[in-house]
């Protein structure tokens, strides 16, 4: 057995595929523990010491990495394709915690009507859509301004100090979005299909334009958290794994090759990648096993929603490090010996030889019972394998 | 099967549509080249549930079917004076969830089956459920999800039907991301699933029962 480890030279060992002390455990926390700490939406989203400060009071539920909520930059951003969380996100909950419903709530509408528009012009025209939010429009210039610059060095400043006070390293430093997702959240899925097989050639030419300037974006903003000086903000949190139900001819077209090619970028350029990838990846896994073709390994983990994690572990083990998928309604409504069940059940099947991380499904949600994410972080702890 | 549902189950629009005016211009019933896009789109639904189709495989199908269904609609009504439809279901996104992914693919596979979708939209409050089964008296009550917090919301629209009298008239059917982690016992719903073909089929049973 390896001796103790942090939680950051347990989560690289991870990376790495070698065995650590134990199974490294990461729930990704975003809404939990500022409700817990009784702050509200605006005030985790416009507080961040607040907000650093929730996740200090919180540490025992936090386990091997932190994630620091970078998403809250891109809200409040107004610049470039961040317009689009300004249009979709559900404004209604941003003073109360709890919210009438759920938190992160975006509306399912399709802004992008003309791919030559957006391709020629950018995002900008988009938020002139009379689809807006109109309340988008009551903040100022200077309030857009404050948050696109000035405000992400503050949120950086605020992340740094909680990574030096607790050694627990981030989850993230940077978050970027497969085309094809965002065209799901631009589009709508029903017509992101039709423009699948109706104008194939409008789509690429769209993924081709947003690909890089996706990927560079998420590197920018991992630069301001710290890469390279503070612990996992060299990673780029890659999201979502695509529209649901893609057939494999839709994932080897449009989906697979600009995925492995914003994994390339991240990777040469000296980041690691935590593939956050939703829905059901089991029927592709062949396809990413290729994954590390081409860059150096142990620079990636494979984090999956739904996907069959004992066949993932069969098909990937020894190539990539793994990571899931603790089910978020058994987070809420089960009970910590459920929990305990389930997450010894996913050790045995993917812990074996390293390359594993315990992790949820998804976002842990804001109402998780607390007793349940701690049942979480012991398991791993109670049921190691590299004793 | 003929021309017309082969191409709907090859994805193929343009056949489809070509297949639709040529069986009009032969003088084809219209009902009946409805009832042959059917029966494609359930080859469709046959190859999804046995893995060799994808959702978005069935999505298009649904979608090729509308396409159809608009030119031969008003055929329909010319020959037949209107179109049957063979049952009514309410369907909304619970309150507090504003997803309606989930809900439009299942409102548009029940369109295609025939059947009147009454869709309430998303974020429908409890009052709305029990005010639309009063007014509609459909058969079928849908009710979506995707997040944790509307697993009670769920609940709460089944008890409140139950106390308006309406829970026996109405079957029940709950879909969504969640419901596939859930207890159904706990909600009370008649069928629970995350599968949205395994769902208009069972709901195509009610109403055909």
């Amino acid at each position: 057995m390896a001796e103790k480890m942090t939680p950051f030279e347990r989560i690289e060992a991870a990376y790495r595929m070698e065995v650590p002390d134990r199974v490294p455990v990461t729930p990704i926390i975003c809404y939990m523990i500022p409700y817990l700490a009784g702050l509200t939406i605006r005030e985790m989203f416009t507080e961040p010491e607040r907000h650093v400060q929730a996740f200090l009071q919180f540490r025992d539920l936090i386990g091997d990495n932190c994630e620091p909520n970078i998403l809250v930059l891109d809200h409040l951003s107004m610049l470039g394709r961040a317009g689009w969380d300004q249009v979709t996100l559900d404004w209604r909950i941003y003073d109360k915690f709890p919210p009438d419903g759920n938190v992160p709530n975006l509306y399912e509408k399709p802004i992008i009507e003309d791919y030559d528009d957006v391709i020629e012009r950018g995002f900008a025209p988009l938020l002139f859509n009379k689809k807006l939010e109109n309340r988008v429009w009551t903040r100022s210039v200077d309030d857009f301004l404050y948050y696109q610059y000035e405000y992400r060095e503050r949120w950086a400043r605020a992340w740094r100090e909680f990574v030096e006070q607790t050694g627990i390293p981030l989850l993230k430093g940077g978050r970027a979005c497969h085309p094809l997702d965002l065209l799901q959240y631009y589009r709508g899925i029903f017509n992101l299909t039709m423009d699948i097989y109706e104008r194939p050639d409008k789509v690429k030419q769209f993924c081709d334009w947003v690909w890089e300037y996706e990927a560079y974006h998420a590197m920018d903003i991992a630069m301001t958290m710290g890469a390279g000086e503070v612990p996992g903000a060299d990673v780029i949190f890659f999201i979502n794994g695509g529209p649901p139900g893609m057939s494999p001819d839709i994932y080897n077209e449009f989906y697979w090759p600009y995925a492995k090619k914003m994994i390339d970028t991240f990777v040469n350029r000296g980041f690691k990648v935590w593939n956050h990838w939703d829905n059901d990846h089991t029927p592709f896994l062949e396809t990413i096993k290729t994954v590390t073709d081409g860059i150096p390994k142990g620079k990636i983990v494979m984090d999956f929603e739904k996907t069959d994690m004992k066949k993932a572990k069969e098909v990937l083990g020894g190539t990539v490090c793994i990571a899931g998928n603790v089910p978020s309604a058994l987070l809420v409504y089960g009970t910590p010996e459920q929990v305990d069940a389930y997450c010894k059940q996913l050790i045995e099947d993917c812990a074996e030889g390293g390359g594993f991380i315990l992790e949820a499904e998804c976002e842990v949600p804001w109402d998780s019972k607390p007793e349940n994410i701690r049942a979480m972080i012991q398991a791993a702890e109670k049921y190691n394998p590299y004793r | 099967m003929g021309k017309l549902a082969d191409a709907l189950v090859a994805l193929d629009k343009n056949a489809a549509l070509a297949a639709t005016q040529e069986a009009l211009q032969a003088g084809t019933d219209p009902l009946a080249l409805v009832n042959e896009a059917r029966q494609g789109l359930e080859v469709v639904g046959e190859k999804y549930d046995c893995g060799e189709f994808f959702l978005m495989e069935l999505m298009r199908a649904a979608q090729i079917f509308q396409s159809v269904a608009q030119v031969l609609t008003p055929k329909i009504v010319e020959a037949h004076g209107g179109v049957k439809t063979s049952g009514k279901v309410v369907i909304g996104t619970v309150a507090g969830d504003i997803h309606d992914l989930g809900k439009n693919i299942v409102k548009i596979l029940m369109e295609c089956r025939g059947i009147e979708v009454i869709d309430l939209g998303v974020d429908v409050k409890t009052e709305r459920f029990v005010e639309a089964v009063q007014k509609h008296r459909p058969q079928v009550v849908g009710m979506s999800a995707l997040l944790t917090a509307s697993v009670s919301e769920m609940k709460k629209n089944i008890e409140a039907l139950e106390a308006a009298g309406l829970r026996d008239s109405v079957k029940i059917a709950v879909g969504g991301g969640i419901v596939g982690e859930i207890d159904n016992s706990v909600l009370g719903a008649d069928l629970a699933t995350v599968d949205a073909n395994e769902g208009v089929r069972q709901i195509e049973q009610w109403l055909t029962a």
